[in-house]
């Protein structure tokens, strides 16, 4: 078995607690201004803290080595933004989509080959120039390596990740012992039930996603590819097969194979299908021409948006703000202006005018 | 849970992507009248979560969410009803 094939084992485990947790990154950020609601938003801040703790520890124990996104401002604001207002028209994110096309939305399958097509053009066709432009043309680095946290202030990752994660973590438990969150009532399901059937909790869902992405990041290690979850160069990786791609290895050109990140793309649509059916969500959802072409639209900017931001919702904030990436801090700042911008003139206008 | 009530109102989102299935509930709850019963039926299951969690803030009151078949569900809410 290749190392790249563990990339399919976790993507199905990444798939099955996206559809289980309901985590959608884009109702997260979106749900906070439109409905008041900030459920979404601590399964992802659980899931940043989960994997802040564990990448940390790794790194310790000598199995990874930290890889922080590169530092390009004005690529990080122009894709970052395209995409929070791709992923608004897109009704999901880039991993809401993906584990929604094995739910059987067709308005999410629409918005993958949107986002896999304008990604594709963008790393090798002609989209490629502006990301090219942008990126050289802003990149600020730390000495040798990409800035961090950590780094700019000259200190060790570990310290300044373990810091975030206990002040994070006392802050989240004093503010919830003052609001006094009534007490979800206690499920008298069995704990099968509640795995299978039931949505999850948001702080469950948020830590076994960030337990996921730990493992991710080892085992994306062993096959050679160093980074953790991410979802838009994998799409990438899977156009490249689909037409045939080569590329110039040692002056030799070969057919492109699949790789880790793009064996998780296939094990998320089936993780997510497999805990569809089991809990019976599964259904082709057919949503409209005008929907598809809103989504496929929506999923052409966050297609350019992320190989421009070099990240998507996924690779900017789940991956990269646990690894301290001034990058991935401003990236995933540009998407969540890019997605309230879109969300207030979609939802919130329209409602008050 | 078979319920008896009539629904003033039918809200078919099935199909819908995110946030539409919620965002087209609490816009027409918004328009009708404290005591008319909106049903809405879907197939969306975060929003079957959603949905009630959010009702209460905007004054609606739910009154049952029935599981239809696969995933589809259908909520009974009463406009207004906890103002």
């Amino acid at each position: 078995m290749t190392a790249a094939l563990y990339g399919l084992f976790i993507g199905v485990l990444f798939g099955f607690a996206l559809q289980r947790g309901r985590f959608c990154m884009n109702s997260a950020i979106r749900d906070t201004i439109l409905l008041k609601d900030n459920t979404l938003l601590k399964a992802v801040s659980a899931a940043i803290l989960t994997a802040m703790a564990g990448f940390a520890l790794l790194e310790l124990a000598g199995l990874i080595k930290m890889s922080p996104s590169a530092f390009f401002w004005g690529a990080h604001l122009v894709g970052g933004t395209l995409f929070g207002i791709g992923m608004v028209l897109a009704g999901g994110c880039a991993s809401g989509v993906t584990y929604r096309v094995g739910e059987g939305v067709v308005g999410a399958m629409a918005a993958a080959v949107g986002l896999a097509t304008a990604a594709s053009f963008t790393v090798f066709g002609f989209l490629a120039p502006i990301k090219d432009y942008l990126q050289k043309n802003t990149k600020i680095m730390a000495g040798e390596a990409n800035p961090t946290l950590a780094n700019i202030f000259g200190l060790p990752h570990w310290v300044v990740a373990f810091a975030i994660v206990i002040i994070a973590v006392v802050a989240g438990v004093i503010i919830a012992g003052k609001n006094k969150e009534a007490a979800e009532a206690k499920s008298t399901a069995s704990l099968i039930t509640r795995i299978f059937k039931k949505g999850w909790g948001w702080l469950a869902a948020g830590i076994v996603v960030g337990l996921i992405n730990i493992l991710a990041f080892y085992t994306s290690t062993l096959a050679g590819r160093s980074y953790p979850l991410g979802i838009t160069s994998g799409w990438v990786g899977i156009v490249k097969v689909l037409t045939g791609y080569e590329q110039v290895v040692d002056g030799v050109a070969k057919a492109y194979t699949l790789g880790w990140g793009d064996y998780l793309i296939i094990g998320i649509v089936l993780g997510a299908l497999i805990a569809a059916l089991l809990a019976s969500e599964f259904k082709i959802r057919w949503p409209g021409w005008k929907t598809i072409g809103q989504t496929f639209g929506g999923g052409l900017l966050m297609g350019f948006g992320a190989i421009t931001s070099g990240g998507c919702n996924v690779g900017h904030i789940l991956s990269g703000l646990p690894q301290l990436g001034i990058g991935s801090i401003v990236g995933s700042i540009s998407i969540v202006i890019g997605a309230w911008l879109m969300a207030y003139l979609m939802f919130v206008r329209p409602q008050t005018a | 849970m078979e319920s008896t009530i009539t629904a003033t109102k039918t809200l078919d989102v099935r199909g819908k992507i995110c946030p539409y299935p919620d965002m087209d509930t609490m816009t027409t709850l918004k328009k009708m009248q404290k005591g008319e019963v909106l049903e809405v039926l879907l197939d969306y299951p975060l929003s079957v979560e959603r949905i009630p969690r959010n009702l209460k803030k905007q004054g609606h009151k739910l009154l049952s969410t029935d599981h239809l078949d696969g995933p589809n569900y259908r909520l009974l809410i009463e406009a207004h009803g906890l103002k």
